[in-house]
Parts: structure tokens; C-alpha cells; sequence
């Protein structure tokens, strides 16, 4: 039997199967893909998991169905919050981070997973691409117990050798103590994830490493945009497909409007209305 | 002998709107007070520096009232990676940005409301903020050599805020907890005002002080379908359309930004002409189930 499923399906189950049941996972604005994954997770294993949607402390495993939130952090996200971290307390509790799973974008990624959303140029008083800015990035993976970099292209416009400013630090310069000479007690980032492949990074180096590549994509592909050379092992697999039953929970009772399914095509305003 | 009666912290509209002045730093709390965010549009003021982010900050640049730039965030969510008036006014060096990220920023409200210099901040050690904003220093910390971020003090002149409910003293009620930095930007912030949806009586209040969120603002506005847009937890939802129209504008950069500023911003006089503006059909399908 065949599966067809969209490459962000496709990423959402994959991110999925990488959460242990116990684990927070939290998970800031305009990341679909995470947010799905997290939400699928939490039905399908993850009973005892908590989820943190901007410090609104949930566990919801009893629902039938966990929409993606395509409106506003409104009431419809925190009516089923059982704590708000948010009263002026948000970093209070860092030390406390080991079991945090967290997950961040970037317009620029190097080989070693440190990451951009500052902004392209090389003068930052004349950017020639100015950035969102860092949102809480660098103290949430200063401090979560490992986090995942998930973009929604693979261009070697984004894989870029070095960042021309850093907003996080993944594995600086390289090394597995390059995270502990900073001071910085987190884990670091694992996985990074794109609709062409999942990467991780070496255990001694701790530079980029292609993992697996999905379905119909050829090295060659991957490659060729990516602007810096990838470690590639001697065999690499095709990522793990969904089960049916992964698939069918993802689609009928988190991403309900087709959200991943459509590759990310933003479903129109009465949709999200709704 | 007369005794005097308690001073009520309930202003007109226009009476806060005269609180706002050219060149102050203004913090904007989430989500954003946007009637507030636009008696500063219709007063056209200049060289704010703002403490904000998304549409409410977008808007004020667009407008030109910005000089300067607080913000950990300025996009605009899904399909709005970077709020368009920001963009173009960084790149075009029209404003200034003071680099900073969300722990980052609370260090330094924080380190304001606590009467300190500064407090140390862990994340970003190792990133470019501090090259980029050199009021960040790092500082080899005292106890055990660690390298940290000295963030120092924010200090905002004026903090506004919309919640839901509040007595005639200031004494303010959030639904569903507070926007994450509206009680960082408070604590920080030389005064407050805070516009709500509905006023409430002091006995109410004092019947769960607990779910009092802000203990004695500076003033409180009445302001209902104030935070429209955006969402106001317990009364309505964000009205996505709108927002997504202004973006759009935005974008363009053309005659329907000047005219969304215009027809929404500038010719209101005050909050209950916007409101006609949107139309009541409008505002009453933002109900929440």
C-alpha cells in the first residue's frame, strides 16, 4: 500500500515521533508545521505530554479534535490552559527547561545550526532583507533541552556558509563542547527539517549532516541548494513515510482545514474565520 | 471636618489621548490597545520610540510617528513574515532599531521597575545582539566567571494597555491572563494606561483581589471593541480579515494605505466614530463561540 501525503505532512509526523510522552512542547507564532506535530503527538502517544502555546499551559490529550490555530492567540487557544506562565513570569522557570522541546525557523541556517532572523547584509545599519527580529529564540534555545530548526524552504539562499548575523547559536564554530565553552546550558538543536530532508549534526563535529532524504528527492536535489557542503553519510534512507493511522489522525482531527496537505497554501479567510 | 473622597482613575478618552507627546517612549502592551495606538496616528506624532510589535507598530511606522524601534518581533504571523512598513523603513535607515529578544527586553523592564542599572540576561551570550546593540555589554559575572548580557534598564514614559475590566481606582482585571509583557511594561513604565473593555465596581474587585492583574494604573479608559482588531479575551475574537486587509495595504504601499490610515486612523475622532466605521454587524460576529 502506497501513502501520499504533502513533504509538511510528511515533516509534522516525522517531528511527531520525536517527542517522549512526559515532555513540554512549546511552540511560538507561524511555525504550522510544529504546531501540528505537537498537537499529533499529544493524541497519539503523548497523553502526559504539555503542550505551551505563548504561556498558555495545556494538556488536552481528552479532545477529539485539536485544531491548528490559524486565528489569533485569542480565548479559543487558552480556554483549555490549566496555567498561564505568562503573568509576568515568563523566564522564571528556565532552569526547570531540560524537558522542553522547542522549534525555530530562520531566513539564514549554517552548517553548524546557528541561525538568522535578523536580518541579510553585510552593513546592519543597510540591510539589504531586514528580518521579523528574534522573537524569544535566543533564551528559549539558550535553555530548552534540545529544539529542532524547521523551514518551510530549502534554498542555498538559507543554507548559507555563514550567517551574516547570528540570532541563535546552535553548535557556534563546531565540537560537542561548543554549547558548554558558551555557558549555555541547553541542549541544543537535533533535528533540522525542510521539505526536501532531515539533517542532524555529528556527534564529534557537530556539523550538518544529511539523515534522510523524502520521498523522490535525490541527493543531487538536496545539494544543489544547499550552500555549503553537507556531510553525507555512506547510506542515506528515505524518511520514514506516516502510517495510515498517523495520517488519518493528522488530517481529520488536527490539520482539519488542509493546511500541510495543500504545502502550506494559506486557506482563505472564511476558513480561518471559523 | 470634611474629609476628602477617593480620587477616581477614570479619564475621557480625550483627556488620555492629551497624555501622549511627541518623542516619549511608548510601550504598547498585547494585545494592543488599539484605540490608544489610534489617537496617536490622528494626533500625528513624531519621533516616538516604541516598545511594540506587529500591526499596532506597523501601523505607527507607516504613519510616521516612529523614531525609534523596541521590538523582539515585528511580523505579522503566518504569510506575514516581516511587517511591511517596518521592513521598508529599516532598510531605508528611516528608523532605528534597538536589537533586542524577548528575555533580552524583560531584563531590562524588569531591571527598571527594580530601580537597578541592569540585571544579567543568559540568552543571546554568543549571538550578534550584542555586536549590533551595543547597549548590551558582556560582563563576566561576579559569583563564577560567567560570561552574561548586562541588559540595561527600559524605561518607558508611558505604557498603554488594554484588559477587560478595571474599577475607578485602577485596579485591573485581565481575562485569561494578561498579555505576556503587558505587567513587564507596567512595572517598567513611568505611567500607565490602561483601556478596558468595561468598567467594574470596587466591590467586585475587592471580592477576589487575586484575579486583580494590575494593582492601581494611572488611569483607566472605557473603551468597548477597543483592542479591534485584535482579539479581547472574554468579550471577542481577533478580526483576521481586517488585519489581513491592512497588511495587504501595507505591502503595496499605495493609495489604500493612505486610505486605510486615513479612514480608520486620522478622521475618527474619537473611538465610538471608529467603531461606526467597522459597523456593528461587523464587530458583533467577532463573538468568541
Amino acid at each position: 500500500m502506497t501513502i501520499e501525503c504533502s513533504p509538511q505532512e510528511l515533516m509534522a509526523v516525522f517531528l511527531a515521533r520525536d517527542f517522549v510522552d512526559g515532555e513540554h512542547l512549546q511552540v511560538g507564532v507561524g511555525l504550522p508545521v510544529p504546531e501540528a506535530a505537537v498537537r499529533l503527538a499529544h493524541m497519539m502517544h503523548g497523553p502526559n505530554m504539555e503542550l505551551v502555546f505563548l504561556g498558555a499551559r495545556m494538556n488536552v490529550a481528552h479532545l477529539e479534535y485539536l485544531p491548528l490555530p490559524a486565528f489569533g492567540w485569542d480565548r479559543r487557544v487558552v480556554r483549555w490552559a490549566e496555567s498561564f506562565s505568562d503573568r509576568g513570569h515568563r523566564f522564571d522557570q528556565v532552569k526547570d527547561w531540560s524537558r522542553r522541546v522547542f522549534f525555530i525557523g530562520g531566513i539564514q541556517v549554517d552548517p553548524y545550526g546557528n541561525t538568522n532572523l535578523i536580518g541579510v547584509g553585510d552593513d546592519y545599519r543597510q540591510l539589504k532583507f531586514r528580518g521579523p527580529g528574534s522573537v524569544g529564540t535566543p533564551t528559549l534555545t539558550t535553555h530548552v533541552g534540545r529544539y529542532h530548526i524547521v523551514l518551510n524552504s530549502h534554498t542555498a539562499r538559507t543554507f548559507v556558509p555563514r550567517c551574516d548575523f547570528i540570532s541563535t547559536i546552535g553548535w557556534n564554530d563546531g565540537g560537542a563542547d561548543a554549547r558548554k565553552k558558551l555557558g549555555l546550558p541547553g541542549g541544543g538543536p537535533k533535528y533540522c527539517i525542510t521539505p526536501l530532508c532531515v539533517m542532524d549534526f555529528s556527534e564529534d563535529e557537530k556539523r550538518m549532516r544529511l539523515r534522510s532524504l523524502h520521498p523522490g528527492v535525490t541527493l543531487q536535489d538536496v545539494q544543489s541548494n544547499t550552500g555549503f557542503e553537507l556531510l553525507i553519510p555512506d547510506e542515506v534512507p528515505v524518511t520514514e513515510l506516516p502510517t495510515k493511522e498517523e495520517l488519518t489522525v493528522l488530517r481529520t482531527r488536527v490539520d482539519c482545514h488542509g493546511l500541510l496537505r495543500s504545502g502550506l497554501n494559506r486557506p482563505s479567510a472564511e476558513v480561518i474565520r471559523e | 471636618m470634611a474629609f476628602e473622597r477617593r480620587h477616581t482613575r477614570l479619564i475621557e478618552e480625550i483627556a488620555a489621548s492629551n497624555w501622549l507627546e511627541d518623542g516619549m517612549t511608548m510601550a504598547i502592551g498585547e494585545p494592543a490597545p488599539m484605540a490608544m495606538v489610534r489617537h496617536i496616528v490622528r494626533r500625528g506624532l513624531r519621533n516616538l520610540t516604541v516598545i511594540g510589535t506587529g500591526l499596532a507598530l506597523d501601523l505607527l511606522i507607516a504613519s510616521g510617528c516612529v523614531r525609534k524601534v523596541i521590538s523582539y518581533y515585528a511580523g505579522g504571523g503566518l504569510g506575514v513574515p516581516v511587517a511591511p512598513a517596518f521592513r521598508r523603513a529599516a532598510e531605508a535607515g528611516e528608523i532605528e532599531t534597538w536589537e533586542c529578544e524577548e528575555g533580552i527586553l524583560t531584563s531590562g523592564l524588569e531591571a527598571a521597575g527594580k530601580g537597578l542599572p541592569y540585571l544579567p540576561w543568559r540568552g543571546g551570550v554568543g549571538t550578534s545582539l550584542p555586536d549590533i546593540n551595543p547597549d548590551l555589554k558582556l560582563i563576566s559575572d561576579p559569583i563564577n566567571g560567567e560570561t552574561l548580557i548586562a541588559v540595561p534598564a527600559i524605561k518607558p514614559d508611558l505604557t498603554l494597555l488594554h484588559a477587560a475590566e478595571s474599577d475607578a481606582y485602577g485596579n485591573v482585571r485581565h481575562c485569561d491572563g494578561p498579555g505576556w509583557i503587558d505587567l513587564f511594561l507596567h512595572r517598567a513604565s513611568a505611567r500607565t494606561i490602561v483601556q478596558v473593555e468595561k468598567i467594574i465596581s470596587n466591590e467586585d474587585i475587592r471580592s477576589n483581589p487575586w484575579t486583580t492583574t494590575i494593582g492601581g494604573a494611572d488611569a483607566v479608559v472605557r473603551m468597548p471593541y477597543g483592542a479591534h482588531p485584535f482579539y479581547s479575551r472574554g468579550y471577542y475574537v481577533q478580526d483576521v480579515p481586517f488585519v489581513q486587509d491592512y497588511f495587504s495595504a501595507a505591502m503595496v504601499n499605495g493609495a489604500e494605505l493612505l486610505h486605510f490610515l486615513t479612514y480608520y486612523c486620522r478622521e475618527p475622532e474619537t473611538h465610538g466614530d471608529y467603531l461606526e466605521r467597522i459597523g456593528i454587524k461587523r464587530l458583533l460576529a467577532l463573538n468568541e463561540y
